[in-house]
Formats: C-alpha cells, sequence, structure tokens
C-alpha cells in the first residue's frame, strides 16, 4: 500500500507533544518511516522516535499500530489491545513492550499504540521455508503459549474482555451463527460444522486467556528463533486449547501440510513446548474439538471478508477473493471430521 | 435476447491471456501482488462461467437422496440446499451412519466449488 505518509504535520503536531508529556522528556520527534504489511484491519506504520530527556531518552525504533475496530470477528480496538498486550509482556513472553498507549481518538482519529519494534519475517510461506522441521522453534511457541496462558480472569486491567457464557465452545457457536447470518442456512458444510460443534461441545473447563489468532504468521522469526507474538487483536478469554487447535489447523500450514504445528514441525513439538509451561497437559481430544472450531471461525471472517466487498461498503479485490477462498476452507474442515469421526461417537447418541 | 458472439466466457479468457502475455511481464513489482490477483479473478470467472450448471442435476439427485427427496427430479439445487441445512440443524445426520453419508455429499458438492475457485488445490489432493 502506498500514499501520503500517515503521520502528516497535523498528525505529528498532536502526538509529538503528547508523547513528549507521556514519557517524561524535554522533546520527542517521531519519524515516519512507512506502512508495514499485515493485517487487513490494523494500520501499522514503522517509526523512530527520538526522546530527549526522561527516562527513555534516545532513539527507538518502533511501531505505531491504529485502525478503528472492524465489524469483523469481534476485534478489540488497539487501548484495548495494548492493555492485553501489557499483560502478556509482564508474563515473560517474548512480545513487543507497548510503551505508550492512546486511548483518546481526539489524538489520531482511532486510539493506537506504539511498541517496540521486533526484527525478523512474519510472513507465513517465508517461515515455513525451510528444508528441515523447525522442531525448537515449534516447541518454543508451545512454551510462549502456556506463558501466555498464565493469565486468567480477574486479571488487572482486563476487565473489558467479556466472559463466554454458557462455555467458551457454545459462547463460539452462537458468535459464529452470528456472523454467518444468512449463509448457516444456505450452506451445507457450515451448518454442519455448527452443528457438530453444539452436540459435540465439551463442558465449561478453566478459562485462560487466549491471542485467538496463534498461527504462523502471526510471530516473527530472525535467523530460526522467535523474536515476537503479534498481532493480538481478537484476544479473549476461552478454553487454552483452542489457540493450540488454531495453531495446527490445515489453513495455517502454508501449504507444508506434512508439517502439522504451522508448517514448522510435529504437534508433539508444540505440545512438549506448552506442557512444559503451562501446568497443565495438552488434551487431544479437546484439540480435535477446537479445530473443528477453528475451520468454522477461519469460514465465518472469509465470508465477512467478502461480504465487506459484495455489500458495496468496501470494494476491494482482496477482499473479494478472500470470501472465495470458502470452499477450501470447507474442505479442511470436512476432511478433518472426516479423520476423527471413529473418536466422536457422541454424534449420534440415541 | 439476442446472445452475441464471443460470449462473456470467451471475453474473459481473451482478456486474461491476453493480460497474462502482454501486460503482467511489464507490471512493476510494487503492483505485481494486486496483478496477480486480477489474473486470478478472471480465472475464477472464466471457470464458472464455463463450468455452468452441469454439475447441477448430480449433486441435486445426491442432496435430494439424502433429505428424501430423489423423486423430485425438477427441484433444482438452490431449493434443496437450504432444505439440506435445516435437516441438519434439526439433527437428522447426528448418528455416525448419515453424518458419513451427508460428509460423502458435502465431499463433492465443496470439490464442485473448489474447481472453480482453486483447482490447483484440488489437484494436489487438498
Amino acid at each position: 500500500m502506498s500514499g501520503a505518509p500517515f503521520l502528516d504535520d497535523a498528525r505529528k503536531a498532536a502526538l509529538e507533544p503528547w508523547l513528549a508529556a507521556q514519557a517524561g522528556a524535554r522533546r520527542v520527534s517521531v519519524t515516519d518511516e512507512g506502512r508495514l504489511s499485515g493485517g487487513a484491519i490494523s494500520l501499522n506504520l514503522a517509526v523512530t522516535l527520538e526522546i530527549d530527556g526522561g527516562p527513555l531518552t534516545g532513539r527507538h525504533a518502533c511501531v505505531l499500530r491504529t485502525g478503528s475496530a472492524s465489524g469483523v470477528s469481534a476485534s478489540l480496538d488497539k487501548a484495548e489491545e495494548a492493555a492485553v498486550l501489557k499483560l502478556a509482556f509482564a508474563t515473560g513472553a517474548t512480545v513487543p513492550e507497548p510503551l505508550f498507549v492512546g486511548a483518546d481518538p481526539a489524538l489520531l482519529g482511532a486510539p493506537f499504540y506504539i511498541m517496540t519494534r521486533a526484527r525478523g519475517v512474519a510472513a507465513g510461506f517465508r517461515v515455513v521455508k525451510t528444508a528441515e522441521p523447525q522442531r525448537e522453534l515449534a516447541r518454543e511457541l508451545g512454551r510462549q503459549l502456556g506463558r501466555i496462558h498464565r493469565v486468567r480472569p480477574g486479571a488487572p486491567g482486563l476487565e473489558f474482555l467479556p466472559l463466554p457464557a454458557p462455555s467458551p465452545a457454545l459462547q463460539c457457536v452462537a458468535d459464529y451463527r452470528r456472523w454467518m447470518g444468512r449463509f448457516a442456512e444456505t450452506d451445507p458444510v457450515l451448518a454442519l460444522g455448527l452443528r457438530w460443534l453444539t452436540v459435540n461441545a465439551p463442558e465449561p473447563g478453566e478459562l485462560v486467556l487466549c491471542h485467538r489468532d496463534y498461527r504462523t504468521g502471526n510471530y516473527m522469526v530472525e535467523d530460526g528463533r522467535l523474536t515476537a507474538i503479534i498481532d493480538w487483536e481478537f484476544a479473549g478469554w476461552s478454553d487454552p486449547m483452542e489457540d493450540l487447535a488454531w495453531f495446527c489447523a490445515a489453513c495455517w500450514r502454508f501449504g507444508r501440510y506434512d508439517r502439522e504445528a504451522g508448517g514448522i514441525a510435529d504437534r508433539a513439538d508444540l505440545y512438549a513446548g506448552y506442557e512444559e509451561t503451562a501446568e497443565r497437559r495438552v488434551d487431544e481430544r479437546a484439540v480435535a474439538y477446537w479445530e473443528t472450531a477453528a475451520y468454522l471461525r477461519w469460514a465465518t471472517v472469509a465470508l465477512q471478508q467478502g461480504m465487506r466487498h459484495s455489500s458495496g461498503t468496501e470494494p476491494s479485490l482482496e477482499l473479494a477473493l478472500t470470501g472465495r477462498m470458502l470452499p477450501e476452507i470447507e474442505l479442511d474442515l470436512l476432511r478433518h471430521l472426516d479423520s476423527i469421526a471413529a473418536d466422536w461417537t457422541g454424534v449420534g447418541k440415541p | 435476447m439476442i446472445n452475441d458472439e464471443p460470449d462473456a466466457r470467451d471475453l474473459v479468457a481473451i482478456a486474461l491471456s491476453s493480460f497474462r502475455d502482454s501486460i503482467l511481464p511489464l507490471v512493476p513489482a510494487e503492483q505485481r501482488f494486486t496483478a496477480l490477483m486480477i489474473a486470478n479473478a478472471l480465472a475464477t470467472a472464466e471457470r464458472e462461467l464455463a463450468a455452468g450448471d452441469k454439475a447441477e442435476p448430480a449433486l441435486a439427485a445426491a442432496v435430494g437422496g439424502l433429505i428424501g427427496e430423489e423423486g423430485a427430479l425438477s427441484v433444482p439445487l438452490a431449493v434443496l440446499v437450504p432444505r439440506l441445512c435445516a435437516a441438519i440443524a434439526d439433527g437428522r445426520f447426528d448418528a455416525a451412519g448419515p453424518q458419513a453419508a451427508l460428509r460423502r455429499v458435502l465431499f463433492d458438492l465443496t470439490r464442485a466449488r473448489l474447481a472453480v475457485s482453486n483447482p490447483k488445490l484440488l489437484a494436489a489432493g487438498r
């Protein structure tokens, strides 16, 4: 994407004195280094802060992240996202450190935050492109997730995150059904997915902070090492197995279907790392349930993206083509249901 | 209405091959992603126009069979599919056997759509 710089003179004039006050500095100047790729929803701007005075004095390579909360799948606004990121950072997880949070939309037009800029690549098709499986990377991503999942409801600063009811699974079914609109009545694969998730929903278990978009493409890697877990806009309280299932879903393997953990390694590598830090075992049956949910969730997102185009609110070739990804997502869902059918005799309870 | 020649499918096909042969090689790197998306959209439209409704009768028969309307040969797929959705939501395919039969038909329906939207993936066995 190109065009005029986001930080024009008016925005800089609003931002720089505000940052100086936040940083307890004499002066802060901000250089706009252009948009970073990533996300049909958010704007990520590479910026360099020159802070003169105060505890952060010096030059800092940062990312300014903004964009209003979209209608897509309950994404958080940027001030909320920063609050989640702060708690994740506090657990010791490898995430960018949020430095400044601008909750007041009057400043830049929408809430924003500024975080440290991690190095490396995120693009999924590049991350999976290695001759050998990246077992240590998968294990480390498991450990990271285990740490993130130690954040529980009641954590200070996250009161705005809604609690799922009556259970994470049934909350998801209700959300997906609502987001799908009429497609739940006209697309039989989606109808089967919703029915399957309803009939097989697990009893409510423990709730943890889930990233809810934890997958290849949403973490950064440099020289094979994890540098940052990014894109926290869908975070919420849920069943911990949801994040593991999302990570392993076929749609996030970027063509490396043989490496079931995000196209980088085996599930066993991810699970082993997870069990090192999470203080709970991986429940493979629950992961299989949540993998069904993952395909439904991704299908609803693709549908919504397509509808943003089709409804005329945001004509876009990219959104239109995302809408046409539905059959491949549904084929993954059917394959998954086929592969686990024998283990889910709960379907067909007399 | 008079159907002029070349028809829509023909026009999209020749527009796509001209775009690929004459324009795509000249597109600068920063526009290449958009150019590839344009080619992708045209190719999908061409396949959709080529496929027409050839697959419909067989799929309608399969869907009709699932919901006990196999006699109704004249009922179009677009009418049967919402009835199938309602039957699924009502739990008529909850038991293992009916659900396996349902999945087989849904595989066929989905593969027919994928043949239009992403035949490469279908050929790759995904």
